[in-house]
């Protein structure tokens, strides 16, 4: 007798899938080289971490996403927000600190958030997120619906008691959530090598008693083969899974200095630029005729338009009032 | 009497890849392949082995083995590439050369040997499986694996004796640089290398095989459920795939899972003939994609018996046996 079909297999993705994908990447890389850029010109408060180089991650998780999909993002969030769908005006009013922000200016680059798009939070404690997006895939298995949890989290973070706490409390109940460890190498300015034995954090997983796959996080459609596999089984109530992406970013942990740094070398700096997921995959997508060089151009030049004109936005907008500063920190709907 | 060197490979890489989602794979961690190493170091120890060279992988699974085994023997670092991509395990190979094994012990799956013999084509290996498509890699007991490369570095056994060279599929593609596969090669109508392994039933459309092994899985297996070709045999086979084939098969292309895959044409290669094509499309070999052929791109393949040396276990320790070698 023969099984009845059928695992989920990712069939050639289509000339749509492949440009919202390509898409997603450019407007990370935009968004975040601008609010770098502004924030050494002093005009964004406070500190930006910034995604540049790990675009490929999102951009691959979040295709297979809706926005009943609940996603916890790090302190390195922004890019994860992009590629969920948050549009440039709020965010960047956000990051301005302006009322019209996604959390009206109150909770800057560290805790942005949008409950419409599923977006629970950047977070500015290390470890943060998982927890949360666990007790969301709780949610959702109580509530009965499809949708899955996603958990972003780091090298640095995968050693957090929080973060071992909900794969292993996800595991256990079978919750539909997904454990993305973007692997960049450091923990802030820790090299992997000298805060884990280990390399391989998906080495964890069976220790979890779940799937853990490694995957080359600088490669989007390796990122969205493997994250479309994961979170179907999610979905379809196998269980949680341990991706892991290795990754890199360009920048420092803090702010847009990306060499001359005394913890990485600019030469390793360097070998993982030569890995650009960006330009690796426009290079693909001109040999399959998905778009031309002039199209790729058009994306690029567009991108950058809605970015000038969501900083005017932003730096017309108001802060938020005095009198204003307890209205929507607690959830006032009974 | 001296022992010749043992060279020690292992891939950091193998065994995590999507195939544990997709399929049934076993999880191999860098852990369990340290392990392995330290049983077979202590195979080979015991039977007179003293002197190793390990390629000194991304993750340290050979440095970590070697450091928690306390005996009298020598032990080289090859340094080599950390990029975390099989070229450092191809460029392991040429450093390793340098170093004169008479046979070298390779953990991982069928891709990882692949990776060796291109830098190192006339290697003499012990393939032990820590992969996903194992055809090529050698399924039996570390310490058993040891104690045979034990016997060999020894000159219990000759290597006349107990190493046969492998079939080998050389690949040209027009104006770049050239390949090879052990097992297969599989033209696929994929557009990305993406997460590697080959998966999708419905995009292959050639196959090429230097064997076709009914008791494995992979591309191995479509051809084997039909129409077996031993390792021994010479000459290679090569199906075209296609929606109207008249053979139908399930066959297990991944651990766990089957597909069903209709076959047009079943053809004998000889080792003096070859098959052109032209691109697109994606060359997977052994197991996983690897090639992005383009449009109008010319592919010749062609299979010999110019592969790897592979070293025969149960012949070794048999012969070794009934010549008092253990005693």
């Amino acid at each position: 007798m023969v099984a009845k079909k059928k695992n989920a297999k990712s069939n050639l993705p289509s000339q749509k899938v492949l440009q919202e994908l390509h898409m997603k990447m450019v407007r990370i890389r935009r968004f975040e080289e601008r609010a770098g850029k502004m924030m050494e010109d002093g005009k964004i408060p406070g500190a930006l971490h910034l995604y540049v180089g790990q675009e490929a991650v999102a951009s691959g998780v979040m295709q297979h996403l809706s926005n009943k999909d609940w996603i916890t993002s790090t302190h390195r969030g922004h890019g994860h927000l992009v590629a969920k769908g948050g549009e440039f005006k709020p965010m960047f009013a956000e990051l301005f600190g302006r009322s019209t922000g996604y959390c009206r200016g109150k909770g800057g680059s560290m805790h942005i958030s949008n409950m419409d798009l599923g977006m629970l939070g950047a977070n500015g404690i290390v470890g943060g997120g998982p927890p949360i997006a666990m007790g969301a895939a709780f949610s959702n298995r109580f509530k009965k619906n499809k949708n899955v949890a996603v958990a972003f989290f780091g090298d640095g973070a995968s050693n957090e008691g929080s973060v071992h706490e909900a794969i292993n409390m996800a595991s256990l109940y079978k919750l539909p959530c997904v454990f993305v460890c973007e692997n960049n190498g450091y923990g802030e300015y820790t090299a992997q090598s000298r805060h884990q034995a280990i390399v391989d954090v998906a080495d964890r997983a069976s220790g979890y008693g779940m799937p853990g796959v490694v995957c080359d996080g600088m490669d989007v459609m390796a990122v969205y083969e493997a994250a479309g596999e994961a979170i179907e089984r999610a979905r379809k109530g196998s269980g949680p899974t341990l991706l892991e992406c290795k990754t890199y970013r360009y920048y420092d942990h803090v702010g847009v200095r990306g060499m001359g740094l005394t913890y990485r070398t600019d030469e390793e700096v360097e070998e993982w630029k030569n890995k650009d997921a960006i330009e690796g995959f426009e290079k693909r997508l001109i040999q399959l005729g998905v778009m031309t060089k002039k199209k790729i151009e058009n994306v690029h030049a567009s991108v950058g338009k809605d970015i000038d004109e969501a900083i005017i936005f932003a730096n017309e907008s108001p802060y938020p009032m005095p009198e204003d500063l307890l209205d929507n920190v607690y959830n006032e709907e009974t | 009497m001296g022992s010749r060197t043992i060279g020690i490979i292992a891939n950091p890489a193998s065994g995590k890849d999507v195939r544990r989602l997709v399929a049934r794979a076993s999880v191999f961690d860098n852990r369990e392949k340290s392990a392995i190493i330290r049983r077979a170091l202590e195979g080979a120890l015991n039977t007179g082995a003293r002197n190793f060279a390990y390629l000194d992988d991304s993750h340290n699974i050979a440095g970590g083995a070697f450091g928690e085994i306390d005996g009298d023997f020598e032990s080289t670092l090859v340094p080599c590439l950390k990029t975390s991509s099989a070229l450092d395990t191809t460029r392991g190979a040429l450093s390793m050369r340098d170093q004169n094994p008479i046979a070298n012990l390779i953990l991982g799956g069928d891709g990882t040997s692949r990776a060796f013999v291109k830098g190192w084509r006339e290697a003499a290996l012990l393939p032990l499986s820590t992969g996903t498509n194992n055809v090529f890699p050698i399924l039996a007991e570390a310490t058993i694996a040891g104690a045979a490369l034990g016997v060999l570095a020894c000159g219990g056994v000759s290597e006349k004796e107990v190493l046969h060279r492998a079939k080998i599929i050389d690949i040209q593609i027009e104006g770049e640089a050239e390949d090879i596969a052990l097992i297969d090669a599989v033209v696929t109508k994929d557009q990305f290398i993406g997460s590697r392994a080959l998966l999708n039933a419905d995009v292959i459309e050639r196959i090429f095989l230097t064997r076709a092994e009914p008791t494995s899985v992979g591309m191995t297996s479509v051809g084997g459920l039909v129409q077996p070709l031993s390792q021994d045999e010479d000459f290679g086979m090569y199906l075209i795939l296609d929606n109207n084939g008249k053979i139908k098969v399930r066959a297990p292309i991944a651990p766990g899972l089957y597909e069903n895959l209709r076959i047009k044409s079943i053809e004998r290669v000889g080792f003096n003939e070859s098959i052109e094509m032209i691109g697109p499309c994606i060359l997977a070999l052994d197991g996983e994609r690897e090639r992005e052929v383009q449009a109008g791109q010319a592919v010749k393949m062609s299979i010999g018996r110019e592969g790897p040396s592979v070293l025969d276990v149960r012949k070794t320790m048999e012969l070794a046996a009934n010549r008092g070698f253990f005693t």
